[in-house]
């Protein structure tokens, strides 16, 4: 009696956790029975092309939900320093990447500045900001299709080491540093402040706005550097990231765990949340459905699971 | 007490507890008489706005009777009952909708009686509007916004909406109405307040009120009877148009004796340093509080002792940088700072604020070590590029808990915990940060006896090790089992400084 | 003496009108410069006739959402019932014959209620119900049409020239805005939206049920969007696109903002998108009319969609926003 009430209670305090990686272990096995080449090692490697990139995004978009806010200009900085790559690679060589990079950042520098000064709703700011980011990309690559030439650039994702892409080890590393950040940095604890408790926060001498401004500095920053990651992979010309991408990078932020209320979950949740929705995406291409009919599943992840991870102890009011 | 003849609202012998203990009220008789303005007055968790909503039908009682004029009724199941029985509310706050317009704000939830074909009959309503504005003398446009108009006719327009609440739930405008007014004054300023009174007392011919309060100048002044609730009991009922009794008669009933026999050690006087820690020089905010002068030398503790809304937790909110001021200087150790710097930067200053709401001090999603670690970060910092040292942590959360003698895993989510080791866990964290000067609001609030002591101890033993204090409470005694120098505030300008003894003296006669 | 006195009260009105419309003064700024601009370009019918047509287009997709903007909260859901209704009224016509141009209002009722019963229900930010309800109906759409854009024929009266130079659509909208604006200011669902906007709390402590009002609120959206898109079906060309668009999406939002109606709520409503969604039609089309880079015209879009917002939310400096 009283070990099962302390396994209940133990499973209803842990269930954020337990829950993604029994998805991730029925996710796989399910897709396993239907596809058996699913877990071979080209299907593996298909794997980690599709998701890599994604979690570098989605350490940025984390950090910014768990500060209770939203980032919507993740996916068009993504895109923007990609084609910042591909244009300007044979005329400045790398110096594009630490350009890219230092853009994306400015940009996330206006997103904080805008939500913390001018108190403006984070997700409208980022709306807007992104509007002028797809804006600026569409006018530097004047709507033509860039093809990546340069294989110097392309090694930087492409490099096979230990029989496994390059990009895998830029994903874990950058994905490695974020948890740390997280969890080990006072930087981490901090943001998980402000989105737990703001007015306590700022009484506990968190200087939330300089805060705020750096988070969303940190999201742009991942953000340019898995455009450069995409880039590097793909090789231009796939231009299949449209905004809709920011709901799939949304779900895998609240299906590791995440609340879009803030305070809870963090960069080495979403690990989980990741290969749950780019491993769905995967499956359901093996079963045949097409990308469309994966945009309505993970619409439908997303929803549920910003329902599930949501704490209605602590806010009444949630227009 | 009056006899039934005469009584439009009386209730016998209430009872209600939540989940056993909470917030409970026992045995509360009350009645209201035609044109009367009868004060409810008690202390934070007295049991004040218990009962008021057993009264509109917030919650059911667990027992008791009600009568309306003389006839025994059931108790009302919601706030739309209670109107048709003769009893409305206006709330402290968020009882305003800001956006509306006055004569849609009167109405709103009446709109059906206006409505035919879902089509509202505009003219209609601001006729009536203007009516019910004349008739309660309040001085405003039907067309202008809720928030174009100043507080208290902000108020009055709630009470008017109070009463045109029962009035349409009877459909007779000759029905006498019983409006509970919770804490009207609570967010207007002194000059604000004083309209205000003078309003409701012209509308006590045709409503009677009941008047919930802690502020007691005001209750006296304008009630008729006074009941006083003490941990949800009616301990006292005054009745002042026969009797007349003093402000530190009613003091005494609402803050009760049983507890004067506590630590109240206050040999360190000889602690204090001439170094003067922080000083005020005419500090003014309009509307809340007026040349405002005073210095903190080092280790001493003093207290701004006042009604609620003299202006006394103002003061210690700018201060602290939670608000701005709008004239005069302020230092803190010997440096001007600006007005609208933040509570951070306060904090860097050595300026500590704790208040006794929880909600402005715990991450409740948090495990207690996490807490205590936010505030004191740097002491827990490992060499190697400052990370965080979880072990370290773990430790300073150990030793703070066992200082204060809480009995509790440091590893325990703090929603978990009792009220007051919340509010230990709360002081806690300041005992190891040792801020120049600790700013304490309410700092026991809501808490019982032991637990009280023991924050008592821990704030006298930062005392002792030379932290300057400024205290503000709603409860008296804290002033001299902590204070060196009490400063009297009386609407927002201080009138005279007392030692504690002097202090203790004017308590208690 | 009196006529003076009105005279006075009219100056006085109309000052203060500028002072609450901001926007007001815009509109006629633009349409001064742009005529003094491009006089032989900018002031002819068939510009005006273009800008109306992007008036309706805007306006009508800003309907709905402008009266959940009021009650403080977010529906973006519009573009996802006229790319999901128009593909569904593909697949019916061969079907059920003309009625089937009625399944898109049914889709907008539908999807408000559903987003109002889990936005009330399960608590979760509306921005992102709806958003994610976006891409899911965008998701069907495409799928529904298995990658092909499908052209609809038979429903060409609904844009049928009746006044030269005066695009019908608009004719449609003018019923569809009239009644948008007497719910808001005649109905008490109107009064409670207003209300729950400016202060929920409140709304529930005078004894409302606000969770209903809520619901409702959202199925009127959906269904102006429905009715709505019924006139953009063939106003926009009697097909949908079937990816989404970033520009679609935000620009009845720019108008709602733009004509003045605060993100949190309580204030504004359709009167006030009217004037936003005709300034951004002006200043778009005295933009391309000016032979502006087409890119650049997004980039200035974009900052419009800021500034305006940044502006909308002056005044909230004591608010905790996320």
């Amino acid at each position: 009696m009283g070990r099962t009430s302390l396994f209940s209670g133990w499973l209803r305090k842990s269930i954020s956790t337990v829950m993604p990686i029994i998805v991730v272990i029925v996710v796989i096995g399910v897709f396993q029975l239907v596809n058996p080449t699913f877990l071979s090692y080209q299907g593996i490697i298909t794997l980690i092309y599709s998701s890599a990139y994604f979690l570098v995004a989605a350490c940025g978009l984390t950090f910014v939900i768990m500060m209770g806010s939203f980032d919507f200009s993740v996916i068009s900085l993504l895109k923007l320093s990609a084609i910042i790559c591909v244009l300007y690679i044979d005329k400045i060589g790398f110096m594009v990447i630490p350009i890219a990079l230092l853009i994306c950042v400015g940009f996330g520098f206006v997103n904080g500045l805008l939500f913390a000064k001018f108190k403006v709703p984070s997700f409208m700011v980022t709306l807007g900001i992104s509007i002028v980011v797809e804006g600026i990309a569409l006018y530097l690559s004047k709507g033509f299709l860039n093809i990546m030439y340069n294989k110097a650039f392309m090694a930087i994702s492409t490099t096979f080491i230990a029989g496994l892409p390059s990009i895998l080890y830029w994903a874990i590393g950058t994905w490695s540093i974020c948890t740390f950040i997280a969890i080990r940095m006072p930087f981490g604890r901090r943001t998980y402040a402000i989105g737990g408790n703001s007015i306590a926060a700022g009484l506990s001498g968190i200087n939330i706005e300089r805060q705020r401004i750096y988070v969303f500095m940190l999201s742009g920053f991942l953000s340019g550097l898995a455009g450069i990651l995409y880039m590097a992979q793909m090789g231009g010309g796939s231009t299949n990231i449209g905004v809709n991408m920011t709901i799939p990078l949304f779900a895998s932020v609240v299906a590791g765990g995440t609340a879009l209320t803030g305070g809870v979950g963090g960069p080495h949740r979403t690990l989980l949340g990741v290969i749950i929705i780019t491993w769905i995406q995967a499956g359901l291409l093996m079963i045949g459905m097409g990308l469309n009919m994966q945009f309505v599943v993970i619409g439908l992840i997303a929803i549920v699971m910003t329902i599930a991870t949501t704490d209605r102890r602590r806010t009444k009011i949630i227009k | 007490m009056g006899s039934k003849e005469d009584s439009i609202i009386e209730i016998k012998g209430v009872y209600k507890t939540f989940n056993g203990v909470v917030n409970a009220i026992e045995d509360i008789s009350i009645a209201i008489r035609q044109n009367e303005i009868v004060g409810v007055v008690g202390e934070n968790g007295a049991g004040k706005s218990t009962l008021m909503k057993v009264l509109v039908g917030v919650f059911p009682p667990d027992k008791g009777e009600l009568y309306c004029k003389g006839e025994k009724v059931l108790f009302p199941k919601n706030p739309k009952e209670a109107a048709r029985r003769g009893i409305s509310i206006v709330y402290q706050e968020k009882g305003v909708i800001p956006c509306l317009k006055v004569y849609q704000f009167l109405f709103l939830g009446h709109e059906d009686k206006y409505e035919k074909m879902s089509n509202l009959n505009l003219g209609k309503m601001r006729k009536y509007a203007r009516e019910i504005l004349e008739e309660f003398h309040v001085n405003c446009d039907v067309d202008s916004f809720m928030y174009e108009l100043p507080l208290s006719v902000q108020k009055m327009v709630e009470i008017a909406k109070a009463i045109l609440n029962v009035r349409l739930e009877h459909g007779d405008n000759n029905i006498t109405s019983v409006i509970i007014l919770d804490e009207p004054t609570a967010p207007l300023t002194i000059e604000e307040r004083k309209k205000l009174f003078s309003d409701i007392l012209r509308m006590k011919k045709n409503v009677s009120f009941i008047f919930v309060s802690h502020i007691i100048p005001e209750v006296m002044e304008f009630t008729d009877r006074i009941h006083v609730l003490r941990d949800g009991r009616l301990v006292a009922n005054f009745d002042l148009t026969k009797s007349k009794i003093t402000e530190e008669d009613l003091f005494k009933e609402i803050v009760g004796k049983e507890s004067s026999e506590h630590i109240c050690k206050h040999e360190i006087k000889s602690n204090i340093n001439e170094k003067i820690a922080l000083s005020a020089m005419n500090l003014t905010k309009n509307g809340c509080y007026y040349d405002i002068s005073f210095d903190l030398h080092k280790g001493e503790c003093i207290g701004i002792f006042g009604t609620a809304g003299s202006g006394k937790s103002e003061i210690i909110n700018t201060i602290a940088g939670v608000i701005n001021y709008d004239s005069g200087t302020l230092m803190i150790k010997g440096r001007k700072v600006k007005a609208k710097e933040l509570p951070y930067a306060r904090l860097k200053r050595g300026v500590g604020y704790f208040s006794g709401e929880i909600e402005k001090n715990l991450f409740l999603n948090w495990p207690v070590t996490k807490n205590i670690s936010i505030l004191n970060i740097e002491k827990i910092l490992s060499k190697f590029i400052s990370t965080m040292n979880f072990k370290a942590e773990k430790q300073l959360a150990k030793k703070i808990i066992d200082r204060l003698r809480i009995k509790t895993d440091v590893n325990a989510d703090c929603y978990s915990l009792s009220g007051g080791t919340k509010q230990k866990i709360s002081v806690g964290k300041w005992l190891e940060k040792s801020p120049d000067i600790l700013l304490l609001e309410n700092p026991t609030i809501g808490i019982d006896v032991g637990a009280r002591n023991d924050i008592y101890e821990t704030i006298l033993d930062m005392n002792k090790s030379g932290i300057s204090i400024i205290l503000v409470s709603d409860d008296p005694e804290e002033y001299y089992i902590l204070c060196n120098k009490i400063f009297f505030l009386k609407e927002g300008r201080i009138q005279k400084v007392l030692s504690p003894e002097k202090f203790k003296e004017v308590m208690s006669t | 003496m009196k006529t003076q006195n009105r005279k006075q009260n009219i100056s006085q009105i109309v000052i203060q009108t500028l002072k609450t419309h901001p926007v007001i003064m815009i509109l006629i700024a633009l349409i001064v410069i742009f005529s003094i601009f491009f006089p032989k370009r900018f002031l002819t019918p068939l510009n005006f006739s273009t800008i109306l047509k992007q008036f309706v287009t805007l306006m009508l997709f800003a309907l709905g959402p402008s009266i959940t903007v009021v009650m403080g909260s977010l529906d973006l859901s519009y573009i996802g019932i006229w790319m999901l209704g128009g593909i569904l009224v593909w697949i019916l016509t061969p079907i059920i014959g003309m009625f089937s141009i009625l399944i898109i209002p049914i889709l907008g009722v539908a999807t408000g209620f559903m987003i109002g019963i889990i936005q009330v229900k399960a608590k979760i930010p509306s921005f992102i119900l709806t958003l994610s309800l976006l891409v899911i109906y965008s998701g069907l759409t495409a799928t529904l049409a298995s990658g092909y854009t499908r052209h609809v024929n038979g429903y060409e009266f609904i844009t049928m020239k009746l006044i030269p130079y005066f695009p019908s659509a608009f004719l449609w909208t003018i019923p569809l805005i009239v009644v948008a604006i007497y719910i808001m200011k005649r109905t008490s669902m109107g009064v409670y939206i207003y209300a729950i906007g400016s202060n929920e709390e409140g709304v529930r402590l005078a004894g409302i049920n606000v969770d209903k009002y809520k619901i409702i609120a959202f199925t009127i959206s959906g269904l102006f969007s429905g009715v709505g898109s019924i006139i953009l079906f063939q106003h926009l060309g009697a097909s949908v696109p079937l990816e989404l668009n970033l520009n679609d999406m935000t620009t009845p939002l720019v108008a709602i903002v733009l004509g003045g109606t605060p993100l949190l709520g309580g204030n504004g409503g359709p009167q006030r998108t009217i004037f936003g969604a005709l300034t951004f039609s002006v200043l778009y089309q005295g933009l391309t009319l000016s032979m502006i880079n087409p890119y650049a015209l997004q980039l200035l879009i974009g900052l419009l969609l800021i500034i305006s917002i940044v502006v909308s939310s002056r005044g909230l400096k004591g608010v905790n926003v996320t």
